[in-house]
């Protein structure tokens, strides 16, 4: 019982954080139309950087290498993690959001994250290479005498909670102004612009809030796992995030969660569960990958707006107080739908 | 009546009070290409202003210099005076000279009634800090935007509409669309870049009664790209002749069918044809 409860928990914190990516993506891609083709880099950076801020200087003796280590308590680390995560967004945004058109900032982002995931590497004094964080310590863990299952359900909430809160921010942003105007600048950028609207402020806003989304996966990833190396955040994470968005459904935070529930968690678990084989070590990841894509070309074949497209918003009217049926040349069709809109 | 070179460079710089906009010697350079080589006009504020001339002649790199969508070799813009050169288009169209596009561009993936609200100028609830913090705004200015949307919706006949998608609009709903967004963006100087192509005669006649009819209410300076000459002979009180790049006649179309070189590098030989009597 006490397994299989603490696996529930473990799958529950994986959706609850593969929703947050899935969100923080939707908000720059589905919301905003940003082609941001390295999501794994902000997650990684935003658990690094709350990881050395939370963990106690490096044990440089035993050979383990990390920067600042300043032991700050959790909440403030993860605090310093999502805004690394934002800033981060913030520089490349400053490159690619400036004059770029969509599919350049496309290949800026997987060039800024290629190059961040081999300077994480091979550059050992920052976060250790590609050995990577171990023993990051748990938020909380101090708070009273944990069991392991009693600390993965906290957990569990702990991360319920937050991925609550930004599923709200998330659904006020969409429907608030600024969701609108980002939504007609993935429409039609130029057209915004023309209208008076600063079109890289906009784009920068849903590129710095979805990173800093990003980032609070990471950070919530690392505190769990309590480890990261540059071999948890390969390239190809990124486009399972991606697609569970599609195949979810783009510009709909539901969407974004049916899809990281199919794709992150459905396909993630179900292929744990094939026969290993020795000889090929690699071959679950590979059929996970395989499925992953299966997924995503059918969507897009058969369901190209995803499982749960892009909601229709209606607007609460006041009634207009003149006969708006009476309008010359409109056909009965029309006078009709009128009706049936009042 | 012809307009000299001499009288064309004064109505271009000259006072300013009077004009809505004023195009000085405006060039620009695509590779070999010279798209626009030297036009000079002054649009009168308060009238509509046809901008004619033969395909290629630069009308739509004329009015993408004006808004700032790419900036000029040499020359300058003037909104209301104020030298506007080389802005970028968000703080041109912020400054009130809304413009459209050749092929009509809506939102494809928004409402017709989205298409209108997201269009109002200085709305709150664009702002992040509003969003966090002070949701009321935005939404207090949605509410007003919704009703001012539904009655321009309704001067437009799409009304019935207004809850489709703008990808899912015809040929000619698509160009009314473009006409009430920029409505609700109030602004003072509208830039129509064709916005009768592909328009059936009885919706040509249709949008000129709305040009026309803005721009008493209003007192929105318009400027109109076309091909259509028998709308701008019809609401245009003045007419600017494009040709190579450069301004070639300024006058009332009666004037210009008189003009040999107008009718040589444009109107050709069935210009009583095309204009009518
Ligand atoms: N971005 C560009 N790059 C290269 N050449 C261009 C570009 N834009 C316009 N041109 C060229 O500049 C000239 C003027 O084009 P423009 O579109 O302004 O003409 P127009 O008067 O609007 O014509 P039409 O009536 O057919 O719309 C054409 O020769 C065109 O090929
Ligand atoms: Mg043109």
């Amino acid at each position: 019982m006490t397994v299989i409860l603490g696996y529930a928990a473990t799958i529950l914190i994986f959706f609850f954080t593969y929703n947050i990516f899935t969100l923080g993506l939707n908000i720059q891609f589905g919301y905003a139309g940003i082609l941001n083709f390295t999501v794994i880099t902000f997650m990684a950076v935003g658990g690094y950087v709350s990881a050395v801020l939370v963990m106690p200087h490096a044990d440089t003796a035993n050979g383990i290498y990390y920067i600042l280590g300043l032991g700050l308590p959790w909440p403030i680390a993860a605090l310093g993690g999502v805004l690394a995560s934002g800033l981060l967004g913030l520089l490349i945004g400053q490159i690619a959001l400036r004059r770029l058109r969509s599919d350049y900032l496309a290949i800026v982002t997987l060039a800024t994250g290629t190059l961040l995931y081999g300077l994480a590497g091979n550059v050992t004094s920052m976060f250790d290479g590609w050995q990577g964080l171990f023993n990051v310590p748990q938020p909380f863990a101090g708070f009273r005498n944990w069991t392991p299952l009693g600390y993965s359900i906290f957990f569990v909430i702990m991360a319920g909670i937050i991925f609550g809160l930004l599923w709200l921010f998330a659904n006020r942003l969409y429907k608030s102004p600024l969701g609108r105007v980002m939504r007609a600048v993935r429409d039609d950028q130029d057209v915004v612009e023309a209208f008076g609207k600063n079109t890289f402020r906009i784009r920068m806003t849903a590129m710095v809030i979805g990173c800093m989304y990003i980032g609070v996966g990471g950070v919530l990833t690392i505190a769990y796992i309590t480890a990261l190396s540059p071999a948890g955040w390969t390239t190809g994470e990124t486009f399972v995030v991606w697609a569970a968005l599609l195949v979810g459904g783009r510009a709909n935070n539901l969407g974004a969660v049916v899809g990281s529930f199919l794709v992150a968690v459905v396909f993630n678990e179900s292929t744990r569960y094939l026969p290993q084989m020795p000889s090929h070590p690699n071959l679950i990841p590979d059929i996970r990958y395989i499925l992953i894509g299966l997924a995503v070309i059918l969507t897009i074949w058969f369901r190209p707006q995803g499982v749960i497209p892009e909601r229709k918003n209606t607007f609460y009217e006041v009634p207009l107080g003149k006969d708006v049926n009476a309008k010359p040349g409109q056909t009965s069709l029309e006078a009709d739908l009128a009706k049936v809109g009042e | 009546m012809t307009v000299t070179d001499t009288e064309l460079v004064r109505q271009g710089s000259d006072r300013t009070t009077e004009y809505a906009l004023q195009v000085s010697d405006l060039r620009k350079s695509f590779g070999g290409v010279a798209a626009v080589n030297g036009a000079t006009f002054g649009i009168e504020k308060g009238t509509i202003t046809g901008l004619i001339g033969p395909n290629g002649a630069g009308k739509s790199t004329v009015v993408n210099l004006i808004s700032g969508s790419i900036t000029p070799d040499s020359g300058s813009v003037k909104l209301n005076g104020e030298d506007i050169t080389g802005l970028e288009p968000h703080e041109i169209g912020r400054k009130g000279l809304i413009r459209t596009f050749q092929i009509s561009r809506e939102y494809p993936e928004m409402t017709v009634l989205e298409n209108l609200i997201v269009s109002a100028k200085d709305n709150p609830g664009e702002k992040l800090f509003n969003v966090m913090f002070r949701p009321k705004l935005g939404k207090r200015r949605d509410a007003e935007l919704v009703q001012k949307a539904l009655e321009t919706l309704l001067t437009f006949g799409l009304y019935p509409l207004r809850n489709e998608y703008a990808a899912n609009l015809s040929g000619g709903q698509k160009r009314l669309l473009e006409l009430s967004r920029a409505v609700m963006a109030e602004p003072t100087v509208l830039l129509l870049d064709e916005p009768m192509a592909g328009v059936n005669p009885a919706l040509i006649e249709k949008l000129g009664e709305h040009i026309v009819e803005l721009n008493q209410k209003f007192g929105t300076t318009f400027v109109l790209v076309e091909h259509n000459l028998e709308i701008v002979e019809k609401i245009c009180s003045e007419v600017v002749v494009v040709a190579l790049g450069a301004t070639l006649a300024v006058g009332t179309m009666a004037e210009l069918r008189k003009n040999k070189a107008v009718v040589d590098a444009y109107l050709g030989g069935d210009v009583h044809e095309r204009v009518g009597s």
